[in-house]
């Protein structure tokens, strides 16, 4: 599996890992854009401009891209987070040039006014539609409690507020800035023609200008005092819980180990969490994650139940977190959470597109590659020390922001109090 | 694409299916043992769903937590589920720890232990997942359309029903798994990096005097309504819309769900055109298709804002309706290329292919090989594709929504 890196002289990044026998080739468009590279009045405006990406460009309309798309068999989507905005299509190995063509001039829209004006109503829709579902903006909120004056404390989506006040002016003004060449990397996994990559490249971005490059990383403030917020859902049925609390960033060498202490602890099968609280049917989830981004990381506990039980069960996990805390992690649960997260890394390195999320967002955020056997390796080589460090250095009992959504009751109003 | 498929029956009724996939590390496996929700019985939804849970609280000489621990101390990633036809316990992982994942299911299929003390613990897991359902519109209203538009006990969540499953007993459930788990129309599936020979050997070792026996007495009741509003407290209205089609085994299921994904079947399809991106009424809109073995259904679904919700279901009914007769050859062509690379890609995973191969047997009593469903996707036209729509026009239609407001339903569509 062959690693290839090449860069064009306007900054631009190609990256490919090939597989002669693949069956399929899979190629993004990694950009460095996300909720945290936007301000007040641009909130929401990367996943928007995501949408609008696929409204076309001066030459395409959207109808087109779509077609085209559907006429080469791609499965191809898009998706924005935190820290980046994603545009992807999985073909078979001879439409790698059609593909490559097409998510390459998407990455120059047309930004329309009257595609904007329509596209806007779609991502009305979506905001509307999550907060119709569970966990009721309880994430949103409880990253926002986390991160306070961070940019990660941002949500992806925006607020009805937010869109409706956003100009497509200011959006083409972000586009400019943000899909700078040097800003985006292009990655492709599968049966990859990589000549054929760099050339298409070099065709069809290669006169796009270059933008000063934004230094994104931005000191983290200390961890907050714990907080707790309730949303009220008086017709939800369950009650959903969020925490959140300090843990490695991208950059520490300790996010595997973390990684693997959250297996332990949380995990949605199998773990502490479980055995404690969804084996015994007194909640319907209760997980743990362990999330990184370029300059900080948490862990996210996540808990829906009876609203009558939330309370004790919060208390509990905390209880669960303290225990393990004071009193480690047993050989037997290393071992075991070692050898699930090694098969994960071998099932997960299957797939080309699957292995394209992984490589372009690390070559994206770090400049580093690492093959499906590196993963392995480094898995196999956690120690129990190296999760009772993490457990020393990021205490999950230690400050933390709650959120509860759901009904509310005269338990967590107590919670609330105290 | 050389193609390595394999398949054999033992004397006791268990069908083994696999697939050699030479280039992946792993393996998939899935049980298919026919104890899905449609043997449920009266008063008594939920049971299936019930019995799978205790199946995985104690098999053998292990308890239900040994169980997980094994089988992810040795890297399975397992799951466990049950559908209107069948209970599945699958597993995924590295082809050298399958020899160490058998003999867990194998006691799990064979000798649950299904005692009485872990029957509360299993309850609440059931109705939690409940509890979470009734907070997730979307699903809900899928159920609720399942519902009106199936024949009992085809329509009957195998959820299970949170008055129904909280009567249960321990003796509901040992006799359910007696008469229902056994070998007769089991299916094991595996596929990825596999010594097919070895396999057999196991399975045989492991299942071949795995004797019992049990019947299956599923009566087809009636209908309910053909449209239904569901209150509920949102922002948005879900709409979800139904009409018959052929299942799978027939033949023409191909020109069918072939005319669904041109209604609604990818970004360039009608529904997504006009719904969305002309008219930006909602997020998420869609068509596609849901087979039986006996009977299936072409299935419509949109989520929008109350306001815009008659408006969506105008635009919708429009579009169905507009099908018949005006299906043009560039989105034929979009829709078999699509269809083909699915099928090519599939080939990737072993989970994908595993799950493949057993839905096939289900169904057509053998497993079509990839160049048979390519060559029949080949066959497709225009004309063969019109001239079935011409003899099944889309509806009667059945019909729910859910929100706060019931909407009126297209005259064209209209009971």
């Amino acid at each position: 599996m062959p690693f290839l890196r090449e860069q064009l002289a306007n900054g631009l990044e190609i990256v490919a890992e090939t597989t002669d026998d693949a069956l399929s080739t899979s190629i993004g468009c990694f950009v460095k854009a996300g909720a945290r590279d936007e301000s007040d009045d641009l909130w929401g405006a990367s996943h928007f401009l995501e949408h609008m990406i696929f409204k076309g460009t001066a030459d395409l309309s959207g109808d087109e891209i779509n077609r085209r798309f559907d006429w080469m068999g791609a499965s191809a989507n898009a998706f924005t987070n935190e820290e980046d905005t994603v545009y992807y299509a999985t073909v078979l190995p001879k439409q790698q040039h059609e593909a490559t063509d097409l998510l390459s001039r998407m990455m120059r829209p047309a930004l329309r006014d009257e595609d904007f004006a329509t596209e806007k109503l779609v991502i009305l829709e979506e905001i509307r539609m999550y907060d119709d579902q569970p966990p009721f903006g309880a994430d949103d909120r409880c990253r926002s409690a986390f991160f306070r004056s961070h940019p990660l404390s941002r949500s992806v989506l925006g607020t009805v507020a937010s869109i409706e006040a956003l100009p497509v002016e200011a959006m083409r003004e972000y586009h400019r800035r943000r899909y700078s060449p040097g800003n985006i990397v292009l990655a492709a996994t599968g049966a990859v023609d990589f000549a054929a990559l760099v050339a298409s490249a070099e065709r069809l971005c290669g006169d796009w200008q270059s933008q000063p490059t934004i230094n994104r990383c931005v000191p983290v403030p200390p961890p907050p005092e714990s907080t707790l917020s309730h949303i009220v859902r008086s017709t939800a049925t369950l009650e959903y819980a969020i925490s959140m609390s300090a843990g490695p960033s991208e950059n520490d060498p300790d996010r595997f180990a973390a990684k693997l202490l959250s297996v332990v602890l949380g995990d949605d099968s199998g773990s502490r969490l479980y055995w404690a609280i969804v084996d015994s049917g007194e909640a319907e989830h209760a997980s743990c994650h362990h999330q990184d981004f370029l300059d900080a990381g948490l862990f996210a506990t996540q808990l829906s139940c009876d609203a009558l039980d939330v309370v004790d069960l919060l208390g509990r996990i905390e209880e669960i977190y303290t225990s393990a805390a004071a009193q480690g992690i047993t050989s037997k649960e290393f071992t075991q959470a070692r050898n699930k997260l090694a098969g994960r890394v071998v099932l997960a390195g299957e797939r080309p597109r699957r292995r394209l999320f992984d490589i372009g967002l690390e070559w994206s955020h770090s400049g580093t590659y690492r093959t499906v056997a590196d993963n392995l390796r480094i898995v196999e080589e956690l120690s129990l020390d190296d999760l009772h460090r993490v457990l020393a250095r990021w205490p999950l009992h230690g400050p933390a922001a709650t959120v509860l959504a759901g009904p509310y009751t005269a338990d967590s109003s107590q919670l609330l109090a105290d | 694409m050389k193609q390595t498929l394999f398949s054999t029956v033992l004397d006791n009724g268990i069908v083994l299916l696999g697939e050699a996939l030479p280039s992946l590390e792993s393996v998939a496996i899935a049980f298919h043992t026919p104890a899905g929700g449609i043997h449920d019985g009266p008063n008594r939804c939920g049971l299936a769903t019930l019995c799978g849970e205790m199946m995985i609280r104690g098999a053998g000489n292990r308890n239900g937590r040994a169980i997980v621990e094994d089988l992810e101390g040795s890297g399975v990633q397992w799951s466990q589920a049950v559908s209107t036809s069948h209970a599945s316990f699958s597993g995924a992982m590295v082809a050298r720890q399958l020899s160490d994942a058998l003999p867990i299911y194998a006691d799990i299929l064979r000798c649950p232990l299904l005692e009485e003390d872990q029957l509360e613990n299993a309850r609440q897991i059931v109705l939690q997942n409940l509890a979470g359902t009734d907070d997730d519109p979307s699903h809900r209203t899928m159920l609720a359309l399942r519902k009106i538009h199936y024949p009992s006990p085809w329509g009957m969540p195998s959820e299970g029903l949170t008055a129904e499953v909280a009567g249960l007993g321990i003796e509901d459930v040992r006799a359910f798994v007696k008469n229902h788990v056994r070998p007769q129309n089991t299916i094991i599936a595996i596929a990825g990096r596999i010594d097919w020979d070895d396999f057999v050997a196991n399975i045989q070792r492991l299942f071949g005097d795995w004797d019992a026996t049990g019947q299956d007495t599923v009566t087809t009741g009636l209908r309910g309504e053909h449209l239904r509003h569901v209150f509920h407290e949102s922002q948005q209205t879900h709409i979800a819309l139904a009409w018959s089609a052929p299942p799978y085994k027939s033949d023409d299921s191909y020109e069918c769900t072939a005319a669904l994904a041109v209604l609604g079947g990818g970004s360039s399809s009608r529904l997504f055109s006009e719904v969305r991106e002309r008219r930006g009424l909602c997020y998420s809109v869609s068509a596609g298709y849901q087979t039986q073995r006996d009977f299936a259904a072409a299935l419509c679904y949109a989520g929008t804002t109350a306001a815009r919700a008659q408006e969506t279901l105008d635009v919708m009914c429009a579009e169905i309706n507009r099908l018949p007769g005006t299906i043009e050859a560039d989105e034929l062509e979009r829709v078999k290329a699509r269809a083909k690379s699915g099928l090519v890609m599939q080939q990737e995973s072993s989970a994908a292919r595993a799950g493949a191969i057993a839905r096939q047997w289900y169904h057509l009593g053998k497993v079509r090989t990839l160049a048979e469903e390519l060559d029949r996707y080949d066959t497709l036209t225009v004309g063969s594709i019109e001239s079935w729509l011409a003899h099944n026009k889309p509806g009667p239609l059945s019909v729910v929504f859910l929100g706060r407001e019931p909407l009126e339903v297209p005259i064209a569509f209209s009971a």
